[in-house]
C-alpha cells in the first residue's frame, strides 16, 4: 500500500506510533490502566489522583488512557488475525480500513489487477455480521440497478419498490470505474445521507452503511473517471500497491500449500452492527485538542491556496481528516488525536479531493507529493 | 552591308554612292520573336539539373572547407532567391519579434500562458503559518511564568520544547517545524536516551494533546523527568565535543 508518509515521519511506522502506549493498552482486553472499571461504555475522564492506589502507580495511570478499549483492540486485533488467515502482509491497508469502518466512513481502493483488492474488501465484509451484497459494475449498468426500482403490481394496481443491491450494510462495488458517471452518481445521496429516494419515497439504510469500492487506475483501458462529488464522498482513497518479495514468496508458499484454493469459509465474523455502532460511539468522543483542530484546518486550508492545485479539499475532507484521526487514535490505545494521525491520514483523505493544475499534472506531479509539500509548510502543534 | 542597309533605311535624303546597286526594301513581315514562358524557364532555372556552375575548389582547400563554401554559397543562394524574399523573410522577423517578446516577458516574470489555462482558484488564508522558532524562545523565564502562574500544561510544553531545542543543538535531532514528537524519537539513536525520550514524549502528549488534569505533584515528577534528561543530553554532548 502507498500511504506516503512525510520524511521526518520515515521510520517509524503504525506500529512505532503506538509503542509508547503500548503498557496502557492491553493487547487482547483486560483491565489493565484503565482510569474507570466502566469506561468503556461511557468514558468518563477521571482524575488520576482521585484513585486510591500508590505514587508510583499514580504516575503511571495518570499518562493512560481514560477511555477503555479493550473491547476494541480485542476486535480489531481479532479481525486482523481473521484476514490474515488469507491475506499476506498489507498490514497499512487493514489499519486504514479498520480506521475507516470505526470513522463511519466509506473508501476506495485503487490498484493494478491483482494486488487483492477485492479480496480484501470482501474479507472485511466478512469479518462483519452484517448483510453484505457485491455489485460489479459494467459499462452498462443503469441507476435502477443499483439502487432498486417500482414495479407494477396488477393484482393490487400500484408500484411495488424492489431494493436494489445498495440495500445492504456492506456494499462492494467492485471496479466502480468501469460504470459511466451516470450510475456513479447514482451513489451520490446513498453516500453521503445514507437514503435513497425513489418515486418521491425516501428508504433510510441501515446502520452500519459501508461502500468499499475498488477501482483500476484510470490509465487502464475502458474506464471512466469518477465525478469530484463522488470521490468526496470517500472518507480515504487507498492505494494498495505490490507486495514485497518476502510476501509474494508467502502468498506462493501458502497457494501451494492449499494446493490452489483460498478457502474464505475460514474467516469468521466478528462484528456485530451492535457492536460496531458501540465502537463507534466511543471514537466520536474521542479528544481533540483545539491547536489539533486547527492544524486540521490549515492543512486542508492550504489545498485551496496551492499553486499546483486547481481544486483545493472541501470542509467535508477536514471532517473525515478529523473523524479518520479520532479512529486511528482509538486504534493505537489513544483516547486524543495527536498530529502524527493527522499527518499519517492526510494524503489518504486528501489525494482523491484535489486536483493537480494542468501544468503540474504535466510535470509529472502527483497530488501526494503536494500534500507532503503541504504538511511540510505547516508547523506541528506543540 | 548592314551600313549600306542602315543607310537606305535613313531615307532618301542620302544619296547612295555613285555606281551602287540598290537592293529593294523588304516587304515582308517582320520576324516574329519567340520567347519561352517565363514561369516555366524559372521552373527550369531552379532545378538542380540545369544548374552547371558548380563551386570549384581551389587548390589546397579541406575538404572541411570546400563542405563551408558550399554551405556558404547555398545559403547566400537562398537569402537571394525570391522565396527568401516574399516569405521566408517575414517569418524570421516574426520569430524574432516573438523570441524578443518572450525574452521581455520571462525578464519581468510575467507568465502570459495562464491566460490560456486553468488557473488555480487561490483562497487568501485567513492565517499565518509561520512557525515558531524554539531557538529563539527565552525558556527559563517562560517557564518561570508559566509556573508562577500555576500554568502547568503550558510548564510542561514549554519544559518539552526546550528539550527539543537541547536535542537539536546538540546535533542529535534535526529540528523541523512539520516534524512530529515521533519523527524526532525516530531520529535518536537506539540508547537508553531513546527510551527515556519516548516517555517523555508520552507524558507531554497526554497532558498536551489529551489534555490530562495535571496536579502539581505530578507536574513535579515531569519537571524532575525533564531535568534528569535534559543533564543526561548535555553530558553526551560535552563527551562527544
Amino acid at each position: 500500500m502507498e500511504n506516503d508518509l512525510p520524511d521526518n515521519a520515515s521510520g517509524s511506522t503504525p506500529t512505532d506510533h503506538s509503542v509508547p502506549y503500548a503498557p496502557a493498552v492491553p493487547a487482547h482486553g483486560g483491565p489493565a490502566n484503565q482510569a474507570s472499571p466502566d469506561a468503556g461504555a461511557s468514558p468518563l475522564p477521571v482524575a488520576p489522583e482521585a484513585l486510591p492506589v500508590a505514587p508510583e502507580a499514580a504516575t503511571e495511570s495518570a499518562f493512560a488512557p481514560r477511555t477503555n478499549f479493550a473491547r476494541l483492540t480485542a476486535q480489531t486485533d481479532a479481525i486482523r488475525q481473521e484476514i490474515g488467515k488469507i491475506i499476506v502482509g498489507q498490514t497499512d491497508l487493514l489499519e486504514l480500513l479498520l480506521t475507516a469502518l470505526l470513522a463511519d466512513g466509506h473508501v476506495l481502493l485503487e490498484g493494478v489487477p491483482g494486488v487483492a483488492k477485492t479480496l480484501m474488501a470482501k474479507l472485511l465484509a466478512r469479518t462483519l455480521a452484517v448483510p453484505f451484497s457485491r455489485i460489479q459494475f459494467t459499462p452498462d449498468l443503469m441507476p435502477s440497478d443499483v439502487l432498486g426500482t417500482s414495479v407494477f403490481r396488477q393484482n393490487k394496481a400500484d408500484f411495488e419498490f424492489r431494493p436494489g443491491p445498495v440495500f445492504a450494510s456492506v456494499v462492494l462495488i467492485d471496479e466502480i470505474n468501469r460504470a459511466p458517471a451516470k450510475t456513479q452518481s447514482a451513489l451520490f445521496e446513498v453516500m453521503e445521507e445514507r437514503t435513497v429516494t425513489q418515486d418521491g419515497t425516501t428508504y433510510p439504510m441501515a446502520e452500519p452503511f459501508l461502500v468499499l469500492a475498488t477501482q483500476n487506475p484510470v490509465e487502464q483501458e475502458g474506464t471512466y473517471r469518477l465525478p469530484e462529488a463522488q470521490l468526496d464522498r470517500f472518507l480515504f482513497k487507498l492505494h494498495v500497491g505490490y507486495p514485497s518479495l518476502a510476501e509474494e514468496i508467502r502468498i506462493l508458499n501458502g497457494h501451494h500449500a492449499g494446493l490452489g484454493s483460498t478457502n474464505l469459509d475460514t474467516v469468521q465474523p466478528i462484528l456485530s452492527a451492535p457492536d460496531l455502532h458501540s465502537l463507534r460511539q466511543q471514537v466520536r468522543q474521542q479528544r481533540v485538542e483545539a491547536n489539533v483542530l486547527e492544524y486540521i484546518a490549515k492543512l486542508v486550508g492550504q489545498t485551496r491556496a496551492h499553486k499546483s492545485l486547481y481544486l483545493g479539499a472541501s470542509p467535508r475532507a477536514s471532517l473525515a481528516l478529523l473523524n479518520g484521526a479520532k479512529a486511528l487514535a482509538a486504534l493505537r490505545g489513544r483516547d486524543f488525536v495527536t498530529p502524527e494521525d493527522v499527518q499519517f491520514l492526510a494524503p489518504s483523505v486528501l489525494r482523491h479531493r484535489i486536483m493537480l493544475t494542468p501544468e503540474r499534472e504535466m510535470e509529472g506531479g502527483t497530488p501526494d507529493e503536494v500534500v507532503k509539500q503541504i504538511m511540510q509548510t505547516i508547523e506541528v502543534p506543540r | 552591308m548592314v551600313l549600306v542597309l542602315a543607310l537606305g533605311w535613313a531615307g532618301p535624303a542620302l544619296a547612295a554612292p555613285p555606281g551602287a546597286h540598290l537592293l529593294p526594301p523588304d516587304q515582308g513581315l517582320a520576324p516574329r520573336l519567340r520567347r519561352p514562358d517565363a514561369t516555366r524557364l524559372q521552373e527550369l532555372r531552379n532545378q538542380r539539373e540545369f544548374q552547371y556552375e558548380e563551386p570549384r575548389a581551389q587548390p589546397g582547400q579541406s575538404a572541411w572547407e570546400v563542405y563551408k563554401e558550399k554551405v556558404w554559397r547555398a545559403i547566400l543562394r537562398w537569402l537571394s532567391s525570391r522565396s527568401y524574399n516574399h516569405f521566408w523573410r517575414w517569418v524570421f522577423y516574426a520569430l524574432f519579434l516573438v523570441a524578443g517578446v518572450f525574452v521581455v516577458l520571462k525578464l519581468m516574470q510575467i507568465n502570459l500562458t495562464a491566460v490560456f489555462s486553468r488557473t488555480p482558484r487561490r483562497v487568501a488564508l485567513a492565517y499565518d503559518t509561520a512557525s515558531e522558532n524554539i531557538h529563539e524562545v527565552d525558556f527559563a523565564t517562560r517557564l518561570a511564568e508559566a509556573e508562577a502562574a500555576g500554568n502547568l500544561r503550558l510548564a510542561v510544553r514549554l519544559g518539552y520544547l526546550r528539550l527539543l531545542k537541547a536535542l537539536s543543538d546538540g546535533g542529535l535531532i534535526q529540528w523541523q517545524p512539520d516534524k512530529t514528537n515521533h519523527a524526532y524519537l525516530a531520529e535518536l539513536p537506539p540508547s537508553g536516551l531513546r527510551e527515556e525520550f519516548r516517555e517523555i514524549t508520552r507524558q507531554f502528549e497526554f497532558v498536551w494533546y489529551g489534555e490530562i488534569a495535571l496536579s502539581g505533584k505530578l507536574y513535579e515528577r515531569v519537571r524532575a523527568d525533564h531535568q534528569a534528561f535534559h543533564g543526561q543530553v548535555a553530558g553526551r554532548v560535552r563527551r562527544a565535543a
